[in-house]
């Protein structure tokens, strides 16, 4: 249910940054509802197949889209599938993703792609310990280890689920390729992380790449939204909108890290994780 | 010792006698196949029936076994003049690590692992002059493995637990590739021919964390440290070793660092259990042997049919044998901990058992992190590199009938486990994720491919930025593309340029501790002067002296 929530949402999400972006630069911007038309426009697209291509070339796009939805299928915003340790599949199905879309990367043969491909796996190692420390943080405080027995923000847990929202905070623009940790309008090859991947994927797989990077953002905000008071799905409506604002803002007026200077930013989310953690065992 | 096992051995020890004559025969892979099957039963039967290490373990080895009987008589096709004795050890082998798991403390074990430890080297010792340096490594280790056990059998009654449990950590410890006595690993298994290369990973290593694990009933529960020092080493040792391992250019090298990897899981999973005693780990140690036993035999068996082992020389592989391409993919997706594999149904125990687990023990799930996101980015880097984009060399490839059919029985085997793991866990007891979801995904990606694949599409080359048209040589090669990651672990220090360099300051402590120990036995060296007058001294001093204990 919330995978199918995800999906419908999840063109509008990245049109309002876009026409948010357009806004804070004095250009008229184009409608948020424009990615629907151009999605199906690129579905009914032929796609290029590179020379040196494998199968490998398409279970990329197909695998990273499917991995995020069924990740979001783990979400209780709606019902769902819930049980105890569900966050640890959710985050490996973004991974399994992951995994396919370096290798669709490197099946090019493209320089380019390749380098984007190791850069998204630096990019794990730096964020991947300090999100799942951070949940495991959350799943500790609340009931069963599940995401169904989160608790909720109050004044006796102020501390420890602060820290596990600005770590998943850090994880969504990692996860996400957004800035500071990438630029998604960079127009140079060379600086690229998650676009480099995509050089080469065109019509259809365009389509669902992007799909599968929206959906993902999605599902860190679903994350931060379960962690908040209220009925779930206003909350997580509320928490998308701050997030679309946020981003509008951020990549207006903030600049892209180096790349070697990533360590420095992301390794905020582990601290935030092993804090949380610590916050967790002694029930701070 | 149940008929199951007799049989096996009987028939192991005939296949080690027609190996030696007619290694090429039916009937040689019929006895070898015969023998795995029966393992496979018999260890079965002990697992599901109660619930025992020897039986997981059997079981396990009886699998590779099967893959083996239809793998290697083709393989050593391929080296016929090394071929009867291969042929003739390998069996040997099987049933020495047979004995071990099936041997009473004590004696019997102690023959049995030794055994095993001196057919091993033999295995790597074969492979001609390239090979000393790794099977002296593979020697020396065992040597040390034998102190530790030795310690611990015969001071049983003598030393206190404290004593005993160091010298079993040692023991198995070394055998399993517990941090930092892994070094030996990495050098020895990748030397040698694959199919033993997959012996020793796959099978071999797991008797070292049988014997820790034997070693509860036998020697009493361990002492609180015991369970620490295997978590902290286990967990450490599986984040150096997947560092260490993208620093790897040769492919099986790699590949032998990242059992040193599971098998760190394995220890650490092992080392909850000691603190915890929860049902949690045990699952994990046990479901993550047979997973690792089947996906790294059959990366192993399938680095077999390359002629070339330096993944800056490979690309490409994929378009000229897609059966090989899609059996390694398999098997590296599941070594990278990916649902729906059997792995990672193995770390997902793990990751529990942590969370669960009290004190500071939850920040365990830190380094398990750790370790799944360096997995992933390591084996994207020996896939993608040596399976697709472009061809970076000629490399000869030789995957028949046989061998494929032996691949196809552990990826078979494989893609059970993964799908069904709860049926694996159930005499423990242990409940699982509802897999039947990731069935589901798997499917729905299977249609979404199915969709896309057919939809217009035109050829076209790759995009080259518009300048010039792009070469084989502007992919990175196998240490570019890890360099990135190596920046950010002091453990380790990559110098880039025309000749890249890589200090390792571990292997430094090693050396010093050799040359420490060469400077020694000079020392003692000085009494073999040569001199009769010497001797005739140092023989009246011991009289004296031991004149004067007795009399005094």
């Amino acid at each position: 249910m919330t995978a199918l929530l995800f999906l419908l949402l999840a063109p509008l999400f990245s049109g309002s940054v876009k026409w948010l972006k357009a806004r804070l630069t004095h250009r008229q911007g184009a409608s948020p509802l424009l990615e629907y038309r151009n999605l199906a426009k690129l579905l009914s697209k032929a796609w290029v197949r590179p020379g040196l291509s494998t199968p490998v070339f398409l279970l990329g796009p197909t695998l990273a889209l499917l991995g995020a939805l069924a990740a979001a299928l783990f979400l209780p915003l709606l019902p769902g599938l819930s049980f105890a340790g569900d966050f640890l599949v959710a985050l490996y199905l973004l991974n399994l993703g992951r995994f396919f879309q370096m290798l669709a990367a490197l099946d090019t043969g493209s320089a380019f792609g390749a380098q984007g491909s190791y850069r998204e796996g630096l990019v794990t190692i730096l964020a991947e310990p300090g999100t799942l420390m951070a949940l495991g943080a959350a799943a500790l405080a609340g009931e069963g280890l599940g995401l169904a027995g989160l608790p909720v923000l109050g004044p006796e847990n102020a501390l420890v689920l602060l820290l596990v929202l600005a770590s998943l905070a850090v994880a969504l623009l990692a996860e996400g390729a957004r800035m500071p940790v990438d630029d998604p309008t960079t127009h140079l090859e060379l600086t690229m992380v998650h676009e480099a991947q995509l050089l080469d994927h065109g019509g259809p797989l365009l389509a669902l790449y992007e799909l599968a990077a929206s959906v993902k953002m999605l599902f860190y905000a679903g994350l931060m939204a379960l962690l908040l008071p209220g009925p779930k799905v206003l909350v997580f409506m509320g928490v998308v909108l701050a997030w679309a604002l946020a981003l509008g803002y951020l990549e207006t007026f903030g600049v892209k890290l180096r790349y070697l200077r990533l360590p420095d930013f992301l390794s905020y989310n582990t601290l935030f994780g092993v804090l949380a953690l610590l916050g967790a065992i002694w029930k701070l | 010792m149940s008929e199951g096992v007799m049989v096996s051995a009987l028939a192991l020890v005939g296949a080690s006698l027609v190996g030696l004559r007619a290694w090429g025969s039916g009937g040689y892979a019929l006895l070898l196949g015969l023998g795995g099957a029966t393992l496979v039963q018999a260890g079965g039967g002990m697992w599901y029936g109660d619930g025992s290490a020897a039986g997981v373990f059997l079981h396990l080895l009886g699998l590779l076994t099967m893959a083996l009987a239809s793998y290697v008589p083709e393989y050593l096709g391929h080296h016929p003049k090394e071929a009867p004795v291969y042929a003739f050890l390998v069996p040997l082998f099987l049933l020495a690590m047979v004995g071990v798991a099936q041997a009473p403390p004590g004696l019997p074990f102690l023959f049995f692992w030794e055994g095993m430890a001196l057919l091993g080297y033999l295995l790597v010792a074969l492979e001609g002059p390239k090979a000393q340096a790794g099977a002296r490594a593979f020697f020396l280790a065992s040597r040390l493995s034998g102190a530790g056990l030795y310690l611990a059998f015969l001071g049983q009654g003598h030393l206190g637990p404290d004593w005993i449990w160091a010298g079993l950590l040692v023991g198995f410890g070394v055998k399993a590739a517990l941090f930092p006595f892994h070094l030996w690993l990495p050098r020895a298994h990748p030397v040698a021919i694959s199919p033993v290369s997959a012996l020793l990973s796959g099978a071999m290593t797991k008797l070292g964390l049988y014997g820790l694990f034997q070693a509860q009933t036998w020697f009493g529960p361990p002492p609180v440290w015991v369970g620490f020092a295997l978590v902290l080493l286990g967990l450490f040792g599986a984040v150096y070793a997947l560092v260490r391992g993208l620093a790897e250019e040769d492919l099986k090298g790699a590949l032998a660092y990242s059992s040193v990897e599971n098998l760190g899981l394995m220890l650490a999973a092992l080392g909850g259990y000691f603190l915890t005693g929860k049902v949690l780990f045990l699952g994990a140690f046990f479901l993550h042997q047979v997973g690792h036993a089947l996906f790294k035999g059959l990366l192993f068996l399938g680095s077999g049919a390359l002629s070339e082992r330096q993944v800056s020389r490979l690309g490409g592989l994929w378009h000229r044998m897609p059966l090989l391409g899609g059996l390694v993919l398999l098997g590296m997706a599941v070594g990278a901990g990916l649902p729906p594999g059997a792995v990672f149904a193995a770390e997902w125990l793990l990751y529990q058992g942590f969370l669960f687990a009290p004190g500071l023990l939850p920040l365990g799930v830190g380094a398990l992190a750790l370790v799944g996101a360096l997995a992933l980015y390591f084996y994207v880097r020996l896939f993608g590199l040596a399976f697709l984009g472009a061809p970076r060399g000629n490399v000869a490839l030789h995957l028949g009938p046989g061998m494929r059919f032996g691949l196809l029985v552990l990826a078979v085997i494989l893609v059970g486990l993964s799908l069904f793991p709860q049926e694996f866990l159930r005499p423990l007891g242990q409940g699982l994720y509802p897999s039947w979801a990731l069935w589901v995904l798997l499917a729905l990606a299977f249609g979404l491919y199915r969709w896309l694949d057919p939809r217009p599409s035109r050829s076209y080359g790759t995009w080259d930025c518009g300048f010039q048209p792009l070469t084989p040589r502007m992919q990175p090669n196998a240490l570019g593309f890890s360099e990135p990651a190596l920046r950010l672990f002091p453990f380790l220090r990559l110098k880039v340029g025309e000749r890249p360099e890589l200090d390792e300051p571990l292997e430094r402590v090693y050396q010093g501790v050799g040359e420490g120990f060469g400077w020694a036995t000079r020392l003692v060296q000085a009494l073999q002067s040569g001199s009769l007058h010497f001797y005739l001294l140092l023989q009246l001093l011991t009289l004296v002296v031991v004149m004067g204990v007795v009399l005094l």
